[in-house]
């Protein structure tokens, strides 16, 4: 435009031309605006370009403005204008609802729509049952929660709460809600399914792990050659042993009916999340003694969590023994000692 | 979050700021909202922004002729201007202060 430009203006692709054709673009996207703001904005932009014109950047317009339709967009919504009515999106939206109306009333969408309504009341019954069981998986204490999850220890109240929670949850789906009551039941399912699926996918792997322990680690070869199990609660993975007069006792040495050492399983899992080493008692030979008890779990001493992470402060909890049934015997009678 | 929102809501304070000290046409604008740090600032939300403080009667505008080169539309801020830009700017500080504040707690908490 001006003299000084004039040498480099072939190799800069910001010609005047270009600014022509932007400048048209732009127009045409602000076509619909009232003819003030519209001269108004297209003046600025006239005279911007102008003044990019003179600069020696060898960027294309678009390249510095973004598209024409973009600016034009932009430039409207900083000026706080009405975005751009515009009639052939307006023609494509009703294309679209259209052919989702014909979707909707063809005869495999109209099918799927009756199935799935028909399954809705088996879900309402196993809604109710997750109810109860998830969380009670998801609290691993030891107790036998599947198929019948225990509640208060017992299986009786479990079942009773299933019963209870099935009755509800059927109730509910049978009401008709207000839109927000529907709102609030569907994200309660949302709850309870992501829930069960989290059980699901935590127990393969842990169910992975497991066995991944088993047969990688040698040292284990020792523990699980045949570790007690018992049929309710699996595998067992520490005794321990007290005296008559319920004072725990260490370092008992067991052996099974015909002399061998009575072998338990080791414990990989720990409620806190944090990874703890078995450290065995040693013969003076210095071979571990595997059937010692009760078998002693030391916090390892890397600090690492089941997964390998850094332990967080405050995470490991010191183990306390469970506590434990024990019975009361009758008081040794005089007489007894007197027989012998 | 993305920045460019942010700014995009004090697009208003940052331009009332940069010509409160003196008259600025459309692109010194956006110069001097760059060289600020504002680099993120498209050009169509600068004009964009100077049109619509000019409607709101906040920026007077006078256009000076050049025989060298464009004419150039000056911006300046007026009484009103001044008054929105103080306001902006009281209207972030506490913004700014509260968000602080709750990035503060919220560094102890983890």
């Amino acid at each position: 435009m001006t003299a000084p430009t004039a040498p480099t203006a072939p190799t800069t692709p910001t010609t005047a031309a270009d600014a022509q054709v932007y400048l048209a673009a732009v127009d045409r996207e602000l076509a619909d605006l009232p003819a003030e703001d519209r001269s108004e904005l297209l003046d600025d932009l006239a005279m911007h370009l102008a003044a990019l014109e003179e600069e020696a950047d060898d960027r294309p317009l678009v390249a510095r403005l973004g598209s024409p339709t973009d600016y034009a967009a932009e430039l409207r919504a900083a000026a706080g204008l009405p975005e751009r009515s515009d009639p052939s999106k307006d023609g494509r939206a009703a294309a679209l609802l259209q052919a989702a109306q014909r979707l909707r009333a063809s005869r495999a969408v109209r099918e799927l729509a009756d199935f799935s309504a028909q399954l809705r009341p088996a879900w309402w019954v196993l809604r109710g049952y997750l109810v109860v069981l998830v969380p009670r998986l998801r609290h691993i204490d030891g107790t036998r929660d599947f198929p019948v999850p225990t509640l208060l220890g017992s299986h009786l109240i479990g079942g009773a709460a299933v019963a209870v929670a099935v009755a509800m949850s059927v109730a509910l789906g049978r009401r008709q809600l207000p839109r927000l009551g529907t709102l609030a039941v569907l994200a309660l399912d949302l709850v309870i399914l992501l829930g069960a699926a989290n059980i699901l996918l935590d127990g393969q792997w842990r169910a992975d792990r497991t066995r991944v322990a088993y047969v990688t680690s040698s040292a284990g070869d020792l523990f699980v050659d045949s570790p007690l199990i018992t049929e309710q609660h699996g595998p067992v993975t520490n005794i321990l042993a007290y005296a008559a007069d319920g004072k725990p006792l260490s370092g008992v040495l067991l052996y099974d009916q015909d002399g061998r050492p009575l072998m338990t399983g080791q414990q990989h899992w720990f409620a806190d999340g944090c990874r703890r080493i078995l450290t065995l008692p040693r013969a003076a030979d210095g071979t571990p003694v595997a059937n010692s008890y009760p078998k002693p779990y030391v916090l390892d001493p890397e600090g690492r969590t089941l997964n390998g992470d850094p332990v967080t402060a405050g995470q490991c909890v010191v183990l306390t023994p469970p506590k434990v049934p024990l019975p009361t015997f009758p008081k040794p009678v005089a007489s007894a000692r007197g027989t012998h | 979050m993305d920045a460019s929102q942010l700014v995009k809501g004090l697009l208003d304070v940052a331009v009332l700021a940069v010509v409160r000290d003196e008259d600025g046409y459309g692109y010194d604008v956006v110069r001097r909202l760059r060289a600020a740090g504002l680099e993120d600032v498209g050009d169509a939300s600068v004009y964009g922004t100077l049109r619509r403080l000019y409607s709101a009667g906040a920026l007077t505008s006078y256009v000076v002729p050049s025989d060298e080169g464009p004419h150039r539309k000056y911006y300046a801020i007026n009484e009103r201007g001044r008054s929105v830009l103080e306001d902006g700017a009281k209207t972030w500080r506490a913004f700014a202060d509260t968000v602080d504040n709750v990035l503060g707690i919220s560094r102890v908490a983890a």
